[in-house]
């Protein structure tokens, strides 16, 4: 198969499908999810909740401005700047909105060049240095698996194809080549985000509340923990080693 | 194997693909989805989901007049399955029908605009008030589970002997009325299945239908609940069919040895074949199998004897729908999009079905679903090892994710021509013929327009004209010396003035003049993003070079501006008419005899062209064309 019929396939059928898996899957997984916190919820024996300190704290997660002064300043600075680029680049990119425009007839407002150049660079920039830092720095690295590596590369591949076939002058082979990784990198993405841990992109408003409910459920699990943590607070155990 | 979740799973995933296809119908329309075409409008779509689903349906009334009228106690198991098959029947009948319908958001409209010498209109209604019918006789059930709805109940109960009553007269309108649609057309159906009772046919076969269809129900749930099968009772409805398929089949072969058709069956054409296989199974052998008394009550030969009514009777709507009509031009065959479709709305019913035989009181026992029983061994998720929940959530997780899987496949499965069709197919366009009058006549119809090109040069050079098409051309004028390029705004190398087919090359589908991908790859052009589009600017068509800036041979006429660089050209009608009528609005409204110019019939005509035409006169009299010598067109002139 040349790379031109690849490219076709990628972008035409596959495309279609890993796009369909992406939002459906999304839906379900969220649809699930609540699905499971009415069910908690419903077999709860205090049903007291703190609506409004969770409303308020999934609020301050789902944008997490306020968040990101407490610690670890610059880890939480970075991994925001890079969250922004990660989904304004991709979404609002003017060459992917065409696209949408041309398939299917629908568009919306894209960013100025200028704009996407910078933010593209700045997610790359920013998604090698997470990626460094969770090598070299110990505590990070000790928290990482297998799975944050694979997606921080993952992420990285079809921006770094895509700003240098948006901006750098190489030859059509070459291009069409790098295109292709383009689309079968974002491809795969598609397929794997309602399946992995990038599904909290639907799921981080619900965390709040899951995790309010798994204290009350099943009856009686409330107390059973506040005496747990209490006693730990008040005398903590020995360490190890 | 656990019956009950492989089979929904297979269910979920009909679904899911149908989904995927019904996106594509209701985005793209019926052209990109159906291989209906005019000579075919009515296809599988209503043959099955329509004319079969009504059918199948009629269990419901069959069912409730023997309980009911004629006071068989014995029934009473099968009347609550048998009344919701019938209302999931008929939603599902809807449902099919607002597929089919080319506007289904108007399905309203027999409601208001009555037209009473119609059979669809008496069909449309009857299904209306019998769905309607169906949804009170059976809102009973799901209303006892709770004592808050005992008054609703209690009511609708004291009713539902006229309700019964009513169904049954519905039932008898327009279970006929679908086969009295096709009475219009005698020439179209083929003699072996049109009849004067059609009407009368589509009724007898229709109770067979539904008495099978509550049969096979029967079977086919109590296989998959494992429960004991009611192989007593349904030997009693296969009793009773056999009488129907009998009067079925001797009435059908009476009409057709009094019209005479009774050799047809025997001359060996495809459709008398067909006919044969169709009479065999749907009447023939059941019935045969079926007046066997032994064989009647063994539920092997009750599963093959009312699965062979269900797909012969299936089968014969099928062809009086549209697969046994003759004389069209262009054959038919449903594309495998309308099969999905009817496939996932069958499916969709089935699972509705089996949700509602698992929550309410249809069955004396309710169904328990084998894999909530306590000495099954809970199942745990391969990958994170975590518990999937009790089986009501693992089941809806697996379905659900069933249901995505199957709807992603069905997207790729679109194939991407079809979903960027615009539903026409690729005519090239003929070029327009003659002098000084040019019949235009692109696809090679009988329908043309005669162009005075000559009486348009004369005017055009005594007028400054401009123009602006909204969305094409942003200006374009001629002044008087250089008025040809007004109507020939782009030419070709070595042309002056060229034709407008030249380059808008079909007849109704825009036209890639660009090729962009030609001139990228490596076997065209094979040049580099920045020899044309400007470096550091989002590459759009605004920021590349223009064309003749690489090919000074292709030239736009001086006072052209198009209001985008044309990477696509209008198709020839398109083109056609941007030109004529924006041009005949904005500057020649009316000329001597004959006002409103920008009306269609101003243009076209209809019958023999002017080039064929007698004592035509095709004369020149002024050669325009600067490079060709033009042969002396007058002596043609007889």
């Amino acid at each position: 198969m040349s790379t031109d019929s690849l490219l076709e396939f990628a972008r035409g059928p596959l495309f279609r499908l890993s796009f369909a898996v992406l939002v459906l899957g999304l839906i379900r997984i969220l649809f699930l999810d609540l699905w499971g916190i009415l069910k908690a919820y419903g077999k709860t024996s205090d049903k007291r909740m703190p609506w409004q300190l969770i409303r308020s704290r999934s609020f301050e997660w789902v944008l997490p401005v306020k968040r990101m002064f407490r610690n670890r300043h610059i880890y939480s600075i970075v991994s925001f700047l890079f969250h922004i680029g990660l989904i304004a680049v991709p979404i609002f990119l003017f060459a992917h909105i065409n696209l949408w425009k041309q398939s299917v007839g629908i568009s919306w407002p894209a960013l100025p060049y200028s704009w996407a150049l910078g933010l593209a660079l700045t997610t790359i920039v920013l998604g090698v240095a997470m990626l460094i830092s969770r090598m070299v720095l110990k505590p990070i690295h000790l928290l990482s698996k297998g799975q944050d590596y694979f997606w921080l590369v993952l992420l990285l591949i079809p921006f770094t194809t895509g700003f240098i076939c948006a901006n750098l002058n190489i030859s059509a082979g070459l291009y069409q080549f790098l295109m292709l990784v383009h689309v079968l990198a974002g491809d795969l993405i598609f397929l794997l985000i309602p399946f992995s841990k990038i599904a909290h992109c639907v799921l981080t408003p619900l965390s709040q509340v899951v995790g309010t409910i798994g204290w009350k459920f099943p009856a009686g699990a409330d107390e059973a923990i506040s005496r747990i943590t209490y006693s730990d607070a008040v005398e903590p155990k020995p360490e190890k080693g | 194997m656990n019956r009950v979740k492989t089979t929904k799973l297979l269910l979920w995933l009909f679904a899911g693909f149908a989904a995927a296809v019904a996106l594509n119908r209701y985005i793209f329309g019926l052209g990109v989805t159906t291989n209906l075409n005019d000579q075919t409008p009515w296809g599988f779509w209503i043959g099955f989901d329509v004319m079969a689903g009504v059918a199948l349906a009629a269990g419901g009334f069959v069912t409730t007049a023997i309980f009911y009228m004629i006071k068989r106690e014995e029934f009473h198991p099968l009347v609550k399955p048998a009344v919701l098959t019938a209302f999931l029947g008929y939603v599902a009948v809807i449902v099919g029908l607002l597929f089919d319908l080319g506007l289904p958001w108007n399905i309203w409209h027999m409601i208001i605009y009555w037209n009473p010498h119609s059979p669809l209109f008496e069909v449309g209604w009857c299904v209306m008030l019998y769905t309607t019918v169906l949804l009170l006789e059976f809102s009973p059930v799901p209303l006892e589970e709770s004592s808050r709805y005992a008054k609703i109940r209690n009511f609708l109960m004291r009713f539902r002997f006229p309700l019964v009553l009513l169904g049954i007269m519905l039932s008898t309108l327009h279970q006929s009325s679908l086969g009295t649609l096709f009475l219009i057309m005698p020439a179209r159906l083929y003699p072996l299945w049109y009849s004067h009772i059609l009407p009368i046919e589509f009724f007898i076969s229709a109770v067979a239908l539904g008495l099978m269809m509550v049969a096979f129900e029967t079977l086919l749930s109590h296989w998959l609940y494992r429960r004991e099968p009611e192989t007593e009772l349904v030997g009693k409805l296969c009793k009773i069919a056999t009488w129907v398929l009998g009067t079925y089949f001797v009435v059908k072969m009476t009409d057709l040895a009094l019209t005479g058709k009774i050799g047809m069956i025997f001359n060996g054409s495809w459709l008398s074949d067909l006919f044969i296989v169709e009479i065999l199974i749907s009447t023939l052998i059941p019935a045969a199998l079926f007046a066997v008394g032994k064989l009647r009550r063994n539920s092997t030969a009750q599963w093959i004897g009312s699965a062979m009514v269900i797909v012969g009777l299936v089968m014969n709507r099928i062809d009086v729908g549209g697969f046994a009509m003759v004389g069209g031009a262009a054959s038919y065959t449903p594309s495998w999009m309308e099969i999905a479709i009817s496939l996932g709305i069958v499916s969709a019913a089935i699972l509705v079905f089996l949700l509602v035989v698992e929550h309410f009181h249809i069955w004396e026992i309710r169904p328990e679903d084998p894999q909530s029983l306590p000495e099954v061994s809970p199942s745990f998720d391969y990958s994170s090892r975590t518990w999937l929940g009790t089986p009501d959530v693992s089941s809806l997780a697996t379905h659900s994710l069933a249901f995505v899987l199957s709807f992603a496949v069905g997207m790729a499965a679109l194939s991407g021509k079809r979903l960027h069709a615009e539903g026409v197919d690729s005519i090239v366009v003929r070029p327009a013929t003659g002098v000084d009058t040019l019949c235009i006549n692109g696809n090679r119809d009988n329908q043309f327009v005669e162009f005075p090109h000559e009486a348009h040069i004369a005017w055009i050079k005594t007028h400054a004209v401009s123009l602006t098409i909204d969305g094409v051309i942003d200006s374009i004028s001629a002044t008087k010396e250089d008025s040809c390029t007004f109507c020939h705004h782009f030419n070709l190398p070595g042309e002056r003035l060229s034709n407008c087919w030249e380059c808008h090359t079909s007849m109704y589908s825009r036209v890639d003049f660009f090729r962009h991908d030609w001139h990228t790859s490596a076997r065209g052009a094979n040049l580099k993003c920045d020899d044309c589009h400007t470096p550091g600017v989002t590459r759009t068509a605004e920021s590349a070079k223009q064309c003749a800036a690489c090919h000074p041979a292709y030239k736009f006429a001086v006072n052209t501006n198009l209001a985008k660089p044309a990477f696509y050209i209008p198709s020839y009608v398109d083109a056609m008419h941007e030109l004529c009528v924006a041009c005949h609005k904005a500057e020649v409204k009316e000329v001597k005899g004959k006002p409103e110019l920008a009306l269609c019939t101003s243009c076209h005509k209809t019958g023999t062209p002017p080039e064929l035409r007698a004592g035509m006169k095709w004369k020149v009299s002024v050669p325009h064309y600067d490079n060709v010598v033009l042969p002396n067109v007058s002596t043609v002139e007889k």
